[in-house]
Formats: structure tokens, sequence, C-alpha cells
């Protein structure tokens, strides 16, 4: 058995029954919807047209929700459908990240990620989704897709009919008969806060509870700093007219920090112990580094579960793990990480020397992983172009070495044995920035071919970024520091230096978590 | 149900306590309804008294829910579809709504309004009991009284009014109707001439434009069977009847047919339509003229429909005395007549190209008998002569024969159910000149919405007058005028506001009488969706699921939430009370059919309409049930499922009987009366027009009046470019949107999350004219005021003409209750001088605090400006039709002005009140008549009153 949909764009008459009919079956939130419809309006007077579209899950075949969810919340269902279990739901919303659909939606409620589920409680007792029911077309039709016998599937065997994105490799279920590319490609029509009837001054979903801040006149036409505004892209041919509110920027500051403190948690052990074999670095070095590194991976800890919409349930993570789920690997990393690293300092601080030696390299390997592990899980974020980066892991890697040196040379204020390879930290960091403003070039001008990574790449390179990307993280994080490093030697300058690289990496690590999150999925 | 199989670590950390334990709950697997991998629409009716399924919400807990699921009628707009309310049995409450799929006009799907009822049902802001007003008329101050209360003050006032004789100050404004003759049996047991109704706000135009032909005022396209749509109107998102008209013209589609749409914005119709004719507001008549003369130049007329059913004699004979009567030289006559009407000039007036003029007035000849059309308001409603666009409309059809046809266009009423009731009170003996005044002979109806110019002027009062979701001082023009009046208690003596929701109007009354939605009231409700015939069964739904609990109530309002009410027990109670010993006369007409001399009650009313509808009883045996008790659980009954040609029944022997043929004419009369036609050698019933056939020549027209308008013209309207002056350009302030209905459908937080503003729609080339963008602030002036609004700048919409849409820009004022708080900004209105009127937004829609969570979630703050406030009364001469469109000029925001400014002076509405009432020609029309007698007329009163003389 396998359901799919089809929506029948030659009836669909962009009533919003079926948004309306979701809405009461499900008792879906104000703001946010499980189903909606989108109007693009194309052409010139009066060849012009307004197209209606159905926008929902797609139930694929290859749900990226489904892999990248740590927990099994959202699982596909033998006879195909796409459900998920909120019971089980963290809240961590890489789901609303990984899907290309925009399908999720954070309950303002419960915190958890919803989405449609193709009423399974209905159809396990053999009634259609509510949706199908209301429609008064019949435009949207359920059904096995296994049986040919069905109405879904004749008209699969007899019609043109096209999917959102099929370059995902998802393989959506939910099929368009007469579907334009104007409304089924997000990027051809951008969203907006005022469309034809509706409008959109605060946030939903997520961020549903600072609407009632916003009980002001409405001539102020403001948008809360919560919700955000779409950055404009080029002149369109076609005008989005009418969508859902906008669900903001699900991942925001506790991530960008969260990867910051992360790769300082890797690094800050990494750079000495590495080091150490090439040069000579003390053991109170390394041993100081792994201090600096179990209090960030600490911070870290906290950050992601101050993240999570859900932090009662943080052990899910651990134990109801999804193990394809980077975010389970992670925790996995971070946690085995952390006690390796706890291990080594107590085994070398007792001065039990072999135990320590024995730990060291895998503890080595460990902080590399979770230097990069973050680059995996953003690969998983299907929904997210820019995210899909080959060049992500190689700049989580060296974002560690320099947040690893810059902390400890920050710290060697404090610490002579840190001091002491003041030099060595110096050259670590001026190697590493000027890799990563390689690495940097490489990234930003060569390797997004996609429309929505290459919109993103304008926006930091000349868009709404620009300033955070080229004060704060190439002149104020890199260059700067760059010279300072390489022509002040070590002196009282070094801990500015070393600050300025960390603020320089919290900007990139702002930007590349936040612009991409910009970009409108449907 | 796929099962969730725990991961080992899942298991030991659930077992040790770790994380919550999710695998030892068990719930309840309920047996399917249909095979695996099938799906149906909805549970088997035999289901319907004991239904359990799974509560969506509660997830992979799989709650289970039991309920019994009772039919009622939707009571959003006036389609009246099916609705099927699950009514939860633990807590007696309406979990939600769904379609009926026994509903023939709607078989089971709905709009968004449909679903949404249970908003309304839940809103936060409902009234829950009477209310009184305790300050002055609008102060905005009101206590709780009790029915009791209620029912005595009022009857007594008005049984004061008609042992007085002063019939005529007892009135009932109706907004949303749909309880078929219910009114009348009411308002005629009264003896009152009191029906006053929201039509020419509406359909006047139309209804006049389709009577003039056949008498029979609405069309009843059969789209599901056409070959060719033609729509002056957006029946794919609104209008009589939005949903199921909908689903037959997208079922028409797919089997072939084509669309075509007469509209001057890009409506959602327009954009599905295979022909968009974006015409210049007012020149339809001219497009449609134009394409009847292709269709005789190119011989492509039903030859044979003309001949039996057109009255060609006659009309030869007005058109040209000395010309022979035949057949083509009347042909011949009519194309003389239209020979102006080229296609290049159509496309002069209208702006559509003349090849696509002529490409679907082919594909209209093509069509044949199997040409839909439909006009209601749209144009009919926006223009002064906008009744011409109906029978133009209309007279296509005529030239194709596809009147009546399978696929073609039927009057209304062969698909409309007329129910009988119990007894019929006697028609009045008063005719009320607040409602028909002698200026508007030919009106179709009432003069509603110059009520407050009317009172104004003195020419009478109100002692007590009661509105029926309705809300003029919103939706009707000149809305200041309105509050003027009923702030006069001198005009209106007692103002009952009989509403669900709190509306601008009710901010106005001295009652305030919740009365019941969808699934609060009993209605019956029958309209002409399509070549069928059907009545579908209002009821209130906990009342009758307690019924059949075994809990029997007295009233609807024991098991309505707080204590609201419906109207049909209301009407019975309050009648009784105005006559309770019988004296009056009127308290029969509310006895009993079946306890003689006892007062009548709800269940026995439909009870004996039920009993008495042509093949119910038959039906409900069938499944060994009552009529009523059917009724009760289908909600619904095909009376018949497809009606065509019915102008070909034959007049039966009974007919017959006392007739006598005027060979001339080939009319069967029957007491000077004509009661048929012959056709074909055989009498047949024909139409309702004076001939009993289609009426090309009017001489009705002639004699009221209007010989100018003898037969199907062009007329050009108030807001023709030859009329406009400076800067003056067209707004069209009528469309609708999928998802609202005027003001009824307030109250309702999924239809008001995806609506809920109103900019000003331009096309790119005005708004780059005007230095204007979109989201900027524009001042629209009209003729007695202007409004600020935000301007939309688009491709959908005809270069040179302006549109806002109708439905938002709801308020209140800081001392009326919440309302609608939805959809409703707060204002300040401050008569600034005497009948200069300012009104401006304190503020906007946000979000709040209450019992419904969702209230602190809105999202939006524009809620949009209330335009039609600010447009002064446009009275059509003949039809009696608000002619809508506005001569407006566009400028830029003053400094100061705040998005949903409205400013209006009612004395320059007056003013322009008393300009178009000097275009109308007075009755009495031929024998002293007030009104032509075989012109429809809402509760008619008795025949003598049509005559001046004999008032």
């Amino acid at each position: 058995m396998n359901y799919g949909f089809i929506i029948d764009n030659r009836k669909c008459i962009g009533c919003h029954a079926c948004t309306v009919a979701c809405k009461s079956e499900h008792e879906v939130p104000i703001g946010v919807n499980r189903t909606w419809v989108k109007y693009i309006e194309k052409g010139e007077f009066p060849d012009t047209r307004r197209l209606f579209s159905v926008m929902r899950c797609n139930h694929c075949a290859d749900a990226p929700c489904v892999e990248i969810c740590p927990v099994t919340a959202l699982y596909t269902r033998e006879d195909g459908i796409v459900d998920f279990d909120d019971r089980r739901c963290i809240a961590c919303k890489a789901c609303t990240q990984a899907c290309p659909y925009d399908a999720l939606y954070m309950h303002p409620d419960t915190g958890t990620a919803a989405k449609c589920n193709y009423c399974t409680h209905r159809v396990d007792i053999g009634l259609e989704p509510a949706c199908v029911v209301v429609c008064p077309e019949h435009a949207i039709i359920s059904g096995d897709m296994d049986n040919p016998e069905t109405e879904i599937s004749k008209l699969l065997a007899r019609e043109t009919v096209s999917v959102r994105k099929p370059e995902k490799g998802t393989e959506p279920k939910l099929f368009y008969i007469d579907g334009d590319a104007v409304s089924l490609r997000p990027s051809e029509a951008d969203p907006n806060t005022d469309y034809m009837w509706s409008s959109q001054s605060s946030g939903v979903g997520k961020f549903a509870k600072f609407a009632e801040e916003r009980k002001q006149l409405n001539s102020d036409k403001t948008v809360p700093k919560k919700l955000h505004q779409i950055e404009p892209r080029e002149k369109k041919s076609a005008k989005r007219v009418y969508d859902a509110p906008g669900k903001g920027v699900l991942w925001g500051w506790e991530v960008s920090a969260y990867i910051l403190t992360k790769a300082i948690g890797a690094g800050a052990f990494l750079v000495p112990a590495v080091a150490g074999y090439f040069t000579e670095v003390s053991k109170t070095a390394v041993q100081i580094g792994a201090l600096v590194s179990l209090f960030f991976l600490a911070v870290t800890g906290v950050l992601l579960i101050m993240d999570l919409g859900r932090p009662d349930r943080f052990l899910n993570v651990l134990f109801r793990p999804q193990w394809k789920s980077w975010l389970t690997r992670g925790a996995y990393i971070i946690t085995g990480y952390g006690g390796l690293l706890t291990l080594w300092l107590g085994a070398s601080y007792f001065g039990f020397d072999a135990v320590a030696k024995m730990v060291e390299p895998v503890t080595v390997i460990l902080a590399l992983l979770a230097a990069v592990y973050t680059a995996f899980l953003f690969a998983q974020a299907k929904g997210r172009d820019f995210w899909q980066s080959p060049m992500l892991g190689v700049h989580m890697l060296i974002h560690s070495v320099m947040a690893g040196a810059a902390a400890l040379l920050a710290v060697s204020v404090f610490f002579k044995d840190v001091a002491a390879i003041a030099g060595v930290l110096l050259s670590v960091l001026a190697v590493s920035i000027a890799v990563h403003l390689i690495t940097l070039a490489i990234e930003l001008t060569t390797t997004h071919t996609t429309e929505d990574s290459h919109a993103v790449a304008k926006m930091i390179l000349k868009g709404r970024f620009a300033k955070t990307f080229w004060v704060g993280m190439v002149l104020v994080g890199n260059v700067v520091p760059l010279i300072l490093s390489l022509f002040m030697g070590a002196t009282a300058v070094v801990p500015v230096t070393a600050v300025l690289v960390l603020v320089g990496l919290y900007a990139a690590q702002h930007i590349w978590v936040k612009a991409p999150q910009t970009i409108s999925l449907s | 149900m796929s099962k969730h199989h725990p991961s080992l670590i899942e298991r030991i950390a659930e077992k040790i306590g770790l994380i919550e334990d999710l695998h030892s709950y068990e719930a309840d697997e309920l047996p399917r309804i249909t095979e695996p991998g099938d799906l149906t629409n909805y549970p088997p009716p035999e289901k319907w008294d004991d239904w359990t399924e799974y509560e969506a919400t509660s997830g992979h807990k799989r709650e289970l829910r039991n309920y019994t699921i009772v039919p009622t009628t939707c009571f959003n707009c006036e389609a009246g579809c099916g609705l099927l309310s699950y009514i939860d049995k633990k807590t007696m409450k309406v979990r939600k709504f769904e379609g009926n799929p026994y509903h023939p006009g709607s078989r089971g799907r709905n709009c968004a309004k449909g679903p949404a009822t249970i908003n309304q049902i839940n809103d936060v802001d409902r009234i829950l009991y009477p209310m009184k007003r305790k300050g002055a008329r609008g102060s905005g101050e009101w206590e709780r009284v009790t029915w009791d209360q209620v029912l005595d003050d009022i009857a007594g006032r008005i049984r004061k009014a008609l042992t007085e004789k002063r019939n005529n100050e007892v009135a009932y404004h109706v907004g949303r109707p749909g309880h078929e003759g219910f009114m009348d049996r009411i308002l005629q047991g009264w003896g009152v001439d009191g029906h006053n109704s929201h039509t020419n706000i509406c359909s006047a135009g139309a209804r006049f434009g389709y009577a003039i032909w056949q008498g029979l005022d609405r069309p009843s396209p059969d789209h599901g069977n056409a070959r060719l749509i033609l729509l002056i109107s957006s029946h794919l998102e609104s209008g009589h009847y939005f949903n199921p008209h909908a689903q037959r013209i997208i079922e028409g589609m797919m089997k072939g047919a084509k669309l075509a749409v007469m509209d001057t914005r890009l409506s959602n119709t327009a954009s599905m339509a295979d022909y968009w004719m974006p015409t210049q507001p007012g020149s339809e008549a001219a497009v449609l003229l134009a394409m009847a003369k292709v269709i005789l130049d190119e011989g492509m007329y039903n030859r044979e429909f003309l001949m039996n059913w057109v009255n060609w004699q006659d009309s030869l004979g007005k058109m040209n005395p000395s010309a022979e009567v035949t057949f083509d030289n009347f042909i011949d006559e009519m194309k003389k007549a239209y020979a102006e009407y080229t296609p290049e000039f159509a496309e002069a007036e209208s702006g559509v190209s003349k090849e696509m003029i002529v490409e679907v007035a082919r594909l209209a000849g093509r069509a044949g008998t199997r040409l839909s059309t439909h006009n209601w308001r749209s144009a009919g409603a926006g223009n002064l002569g906008g009744w011409a666009v109906a029978r133009c409309l209309h007279f296509l059809n005529v030239l194709t024969g596809s009147v009546g046809t399978e696929g073609g266009t039927s009057p209304s009423a062969w698909n409309k159910f007329k129910p009988k009731g119990f007894s019929t009170p006697p028609a009045q003996k008063f005719w009320n000149e607040l409602h028909f005044p002698m200026e508007y002979p030919l009106a179709h109806y009432e003069m509603s919405f110059l009520l407050p110019h009317f009172l104004k002027e003195g020419r009478g009062k109100l002692d007590v007058y009661f509105t029926r979701v309705f809300n003029p001082v919103w939706t009707y023009p000149d809305g200041f005028t309105w509050i003027e009046s009923l702030s006069d208690e001198s005009k209106v003596g007692l103002h009952a506001a009989l509403t669900p929701t709190w509306n601008e109007t009710a901010f106005f009354a001295d009652y305030v009488l919740p009365m019941g939605l969808a699934s609060e009231r009993h209605d019956l409700t029958s309209y002409e969706t399509h070549s069928g015939m059907w009545i579908s069964f209002r009821q209130p739904v906990l009342r009758e699921a307690a019924r059949k609990m075994g809990r029997e109530t007295e009233y609807t309002y024991e098991t309505n939430p707080g204590e609201v009410w419906e109207e049909d027990e209301f009407w019975f109670e309050l009648s009784w009370r105005i006559d309770p010993d019988g004296s009056l006369g009127i308290r029969k007409h509310f006895e009993s059919p079946y306890r003689p001399g006892e007062k009548i009650t709800i269940d026995e009313y439909y009870r004996f309409i039920f009993e008495n509808t042509k093949g119910l009883p038959e039906k409900a045996a069938e499944e060994g049930m009552t009529p009523l008790d059917y009724m009760r659980k289908y909600g619904a009954f095909e009376v018949e499922a497809s009606v065509y040609n019915k102008h070909m029944d034959a007049l039966s022997a009974a007919e017959l009987e006392g007739t006598e043929v005027d060979e001339a004419t080939g009319e069967v009369k029957k007491n000077g009366k004509v009661v048929g036609v012959m056709v074909d050698g055989v009498a047949r019933h024909g139409f309702n027009s004076p001939s009993k056939k289609q009426e090309f020549w009017s001489e009705t027209t002639v004699e009221w009046g209007w010989p100018e308008y003898a037969i199907p013209t062009y007329v050009k309207s108030h807001i023709h470019p030859e009329t406009m002056t400076g800067d003056e350009i067209v707004l069209v302030p009528t469309f609708r949107l999928p998802t609202l209905i005027h003001t009824r459908s307030g109250n309702a937080k999924w239809l008001a999350e995806i609506s809920n503003r109103n900019p000003l729609w331009m096309h790119t080339s005005d708004a780059e004219r005007w230095g204007i963008k979109t989201g900027d602030l524009v001042r629209i002036n009209t003729d007695i005021g202007y409004f600020v609004n935000y301007a939309w700048v688009t491709e959908g919409m005809k270069p040179g003409v302006v549109a806002c849409s109708h439905h938002i820009g709801r308020w209140r004022r800081s001392q009326d209750p919440g309302g609608n708080r939805w959809a409703a900004n707060q204002v300040k209105i401050e008569q600034v001088e005497d009948g200069k009127w300012m009104m401006r937004v304190t503020q906007g829609i946000g979000a709040y605090k209450s019992d419904d969570p969702d209230t602190s979630r809105i999202f939006w703050s524009d809620g949009g400006v209330h335009q039609n406030i600010t447009f002064p009364v446009h009275p059509d001469p003949i039809s009696g039709m608000h002619c809508w469109h506005q001569k407006v000029v566009v400028e830029k925001a003053h400094p100061g002005d705040r998005h949903g400014d409205t400013f209006v002076d009612t004395e320059k509405s007056f003013a322009i009140y008393k300009e178009w009432l000097a275009m109308t020609r007075p009755a009495p029309g031929p024998n002293g008549l007030r009104r032509p007698l075989w012109l429809g007329r809402p509760l008619k009163p008795a025949e003598e009153l049509f005559y001046v003389n004999k008032d």
C-alpha cells in the first residue's frame, strides 16, 4: 500500500476550503497551517492569470524530515504516509530545515513540530483525509498508488503530473496536474508580509508568543524583530499575491552560538594536543586546553537544550535515538568526546600517563568529529541549498582550529604554560585564517550552483548580510587578526586578536545559520 | 496503524524511568468501515447515531470520541449547503462540521465557510443572552434581560400599533433570508405590509432584467451540462450559489465546456476562464448585444424556439407596424435594431477585443441549447441600468433557445421548492410606502436602502423595527445616514436586532436578541443550485441530539449555548402574545394543525410541511420513518432530480376547464386572466410573463413610462466614461472573496486569518501615473466623502478602473462590546459638524488574552477599511437597484491621513438621493396601478391595494 495525493489544478479554484477543513479536523492554531493555498499572479494585463497551489507535506518516499529527526518522532508508515508522534518530539526544528517544502511548523502551545499526516486517524478507519472530503471540486485526490484500480492510480497513469523540487531527490508523493513552475518553484515569486487580502505583522508558530506585544495602531507598519523579513530579490515576472504567514527563522542565535562554543570545545583541546605531535607543548598547556574545551562543551550542551522547544525531553535524543540523524550522532559524539576528554584530563592530571596516551588519539578523533559533524547535520537539512556545500565540513574544521587557538590565546594572559606556546598558537591562527579566507573565497564564488544558494551568497556578499560579513567576519574576524598575528607577535595585543577572531567567528555562524533560512521554501 | 517498535536502549530508558514510557499504553483499535486501502468520504448513515472515531488532536494516543451525527444547513452565504455536525455525546458540544453527502445541492462538499461554522459557535465574542440598552441609543451600555421581558414588551407595543391601525409602523427587515415562506405567515398573520429585504442592494438589477422577459426573476443555469458557460459573475469564488455552482461549472468544463467571464478585475473565476473579458464597468450590455448581433447575422439563432416561445408577432407589430407579420421580418427587424452594436462598437465601449467578442459569440451560437449563463450582482448591481445586463444576457439564451433546456438556463422557480403551509393567512390590507413608494413602481423589490432618507423626509415612521441578520450601517451605502436615523427615537420607536453576532447595526438597537447560527435554529431552505429541486432542513442540532437521547425540550434556547434562541419559536411566541385571547384574529394562524386551539410547536410546523412535500412521505416510509424524522436524520431531500422545459408542460384537464383560447395571440384565458398559451396545438403553461412567452418587446416598460427600453437595450451607466470629469475614475467596490460573505461570516477566526485587509486594487499604469506603489496610503474621494486605504498594484486590474473588496473594514467603538475582534478595528466616530462624520481607527486588530488561546496569536493588524459608508445612495429609477459603482478621485493620502479614515457629509448624501429620485417616472401606471399586477412582489397585499384610488 502506498498513499499519495494528486492536486488537480484543472479544477482547483483556490477557495481555501481545504485549509479550513484541516484546521477544523486538527484544531490547528491560528498562524500555522498543515495545508494552505498559495496564489501567484503572472502575465501582463489582459493576459494575466492567478495560479493556485495547494501546499502541504509531500509524504516523500525518501523523506528528509524522517532522516534528520533524532528521535523517530517523524517516520514513514508501512502505507507510505509520513506520520509523526509528537510525544517523542524534542522540538529541535531540524525537520523544518530538512523539509524542502516548508511543510512543518512549530505548535505554539506544545512547542513540538507538526504537519499534514494524511489524517491517519481517519485513514485507519477507512475515511478520506478531511481536505479531500471538503473540496468542492474534488481537486484533491487521495488513495493507494499501488492499486491500479484506484482513482489516483488511473489519473497518474493518464495525466501529465509534476512535483515540487524533484531535484531534491525526495521522491514526493504529492503530484500536481497542470502544476505551473511559477507556482511550484518558490524562487519565482518572493514572499511578502502584505498580500491582496491578508497581511502579517507579527510572528506565528514558534513566535506566536510575541503577537500580544503588537497591540498598536495599524498605521505603524513595522515588522517586529522576531519576524524575519524576506530578502527582496531581483524583479520577478510573477508575483506572490497570497500565502500563509511566514514562520520566521527557526534556528536562531542559540544555534549560531552553539556552533561557536562547540568549535572552541573541539579546538581548544585539538590545537595543543595535535601541536604536541609536531612541536614542544607542555602537558599543562594541553590540560588547560582540555579544561577550556570541557567548559565550552558544557556551554554547548546548555545552548543545545535551550534551543529545544521541549527542553524537558532532551534525553530523548540519547534514549530514543534515530541513528541516521546527525543530531543523534552529534549528541553521542559530544557526549563521547566530553567523557573521554574528562577521562584524559583526569588520567593526565593524576599521572596515569599510559591511560592518557591510550585515550588521547581516540579523543582527538572525537574532537575532530565534534568539530565537523554539524556540517553533516546541515547537509541533512535538505531544505537549505546553501548548507549542501561540500566546503561546509572544511569550514567547520578550520573554524574549530581558529576558535581553539583564539580561545587559548585569550586565556594565555592567565596561564604561563599557554603563554609559552603563544607563538605556536599565533602561527596556527595565522595559517588557519589564511586557509579560511581562501576557502571562503571558493565557497562564495564558485560552489553554489543552485538558485537558492546563489541567492544566499549574493545576500552575504551584497545584500542584507554584507555589513556583518565584510566588517564583522572578514575585516574584524580575519584580516585584522591576520595582520596582528603576523606583525605584532606575542605582545599585549594577543588577547585582542583572540577576541576579534571569536567575534568574527560568531558573525560567521550568525550569517551561515540565518541567511539560508530567509529563503522561501514554498 | 503501524506500531512503533522501540529500540533496546529506549525500552531500558523507559523502564528505568529516564524518559516517559510511551509503550505501555495501548489505544483501542477501531474497526474499518472500508476494505484496507479503500477510503470513503463519510460514515454510513446507519452509524450516525453512534459513531466513534479517533480524536485527531490526541495524536498517537488515539483517544476515542463517540459522536451522534446530526445534519443541518450552513448559515453563512445564501446557498444553504448541507452540514453534518459531530456532537460529542460526553460533552454535548459540537466538535466539528463536515458536509452532508445527502444534500443534493452541495453533495457533501463545502467551501471554507462551512467548516468555519464551528468558529462562530465557539467565538468568545458571541452574544449569549438577550440584551437591552441602558443608556441612550447607541451609547454602548447594555443589560441582560429575560426572553419573557423581551416578548411582553415588544408584543405589547405591536398590539398597540395594530389596534390603532398603525400597521405600517411595524416592519421586519431581513439581511440573510432563508426560511422559506415563514415570515409571510408571521407578517400576514399580523396583517402588516412589513417585509423589507436586502434585495435592492444585491440583486434587484438582475431580477428586473430577468423578470421583464419572463416574469421569473432569477436564473438557474445548468452549468454541469453546458457547452459554453458565460458568467457575468465570479461563481468560482462567490455569489449565489458559490459552492454548488462552482462544483457544476468545473464539472461542465471537465466535460469540455468553455468558460467565458466578464469581470473588470481578474477574479479567481476569470483566472480559471478560457476567455477573460475585462469589460469597462457598465459596458457589459453593449458586449452582449454585439454577441447577439453576431448570432443573428450569422444565422446561429434557434428558429424553432424563437417562433414558438418569443412574442415575436407582437414585437414585430410594435417595432414596425407596417411590416408583414412573418418570422423572417421579425429577424430582419431585430437585425436592424442591433445594427449599431458592431463588435467594433462593443470593443470601443468595453475595451474587450472585438475578436474575442466574436469568438465567444460564435461559441454561444454553437453551444445552442447548451448555453448556461448567470448574472446576479456584479455588473447588474453596479450600474445605472444594470438590469439591462441581465436582460441582454438572457437575450442570448433566448436567441440560442437555451431557456429551460439541459445545459441551458432555467427560470429559478422551476428549481426552487415552495413549501405548503398548514393554513395561509389572508393577504394584508396595507401597502407600506416606506417599502414600495410611488416613485419606484417596477422596483425589485423594497427600496430598502432609501429607508433612512424616507424617514428623514418625514414619509413615515417606524414604531417597531426588527432587523434580522441585517447590518445596513455597515453593508449598505451611506451608513452614517443610517446611524442618524437609527439614533432618532422619533423615527424608529423600537429597534430589535435579531442576530447571532454583534454588528455595527446592533450597536444602535434597543434590544439585541441572540439568534442561533447554522446549528442552533430551525429553517427550511431550497435554492436553484442546479437542474434539480431540493429542500434542506436547518435544525438546532443539540436539541435534536438531546431528543435522540430521550430528552425533549420545549424551547431551543434550552439546549443552545447561553440563551441563544431561534426566530421561528420567537415569532410563534411573539404572535401568540400579541393576540393572547384571539380577539385580533392573529392567534388562529399560530394554532396547531394537529391540536386545535393550542399553540403550534416548531415540530408541528415542520411536520406539516414535510408531510405535504411531494415524494417525501414515500421516501421516509421506505426507511420506516415519518417525514419529519427522515429530515431530522438526513437533513435534506431531493424533490426532483432534474427539471427541464417546464414551459412546455400542458395544462391539465382541471386547469383547462372554463378556459378559452384567443385565436390571435394563442393565449389561453380563464376569467379574463391568461393561464397558458397554445404552442404546437397544445395549451401549455409557458412562462410567467403577461404573454406567457419570452417578451422581446415588453409592453410593460412602455406602459410604465420607459418606451425607450421596450426591447433589450444598452443603458449607459452613471459611470460611463462620457460622464467622467477631471481625474474621476471608476471604483468597483463590490468584489467578493471566496472566504467571506458580507458581515455574516464574521466571528470566524479561520476565515479572518486568511482574509483580513482590503487594499485598493489598481493597474500598474495607473499607479505609475499617480506615483503610487503597493503599500502606499491613498485617499479615495467619493461624492460624499472619502476613505483612506493602502494601494495594491496589480496586472489583474483593468487600467483606468480601481477596485476594493467588500467584507473587510469592520469596526466597533470603544464603548461597544468586543463584537468581532478578529476583524473589527476599534474606531472613534465624531460628528465634527452637523452631518459631517469622521471615523478614525484608534486601535487596529491585535492579539489579546481570552478563553481561546488563538486570540493571543492574531498575527494581522490591518483590518481593512469601511468603504461602503462613504458611498451615496444610487437608486436605479427602474429596478430600484442601488448602483454600487462609484466615481472617485484617487490621490496620495494627505498629511495626517491614517489608514482606515473615513469622512462623510450626510447632507451631500441627501442631495444625491434627491438627484436620483428626480430620475424616476412615478406611478400610477395604467388603471391607477401602483405596480404591474403580474410582476413579483414579496408579501403581496390584497389586489385592491395595488390601485392607488382604492388605497
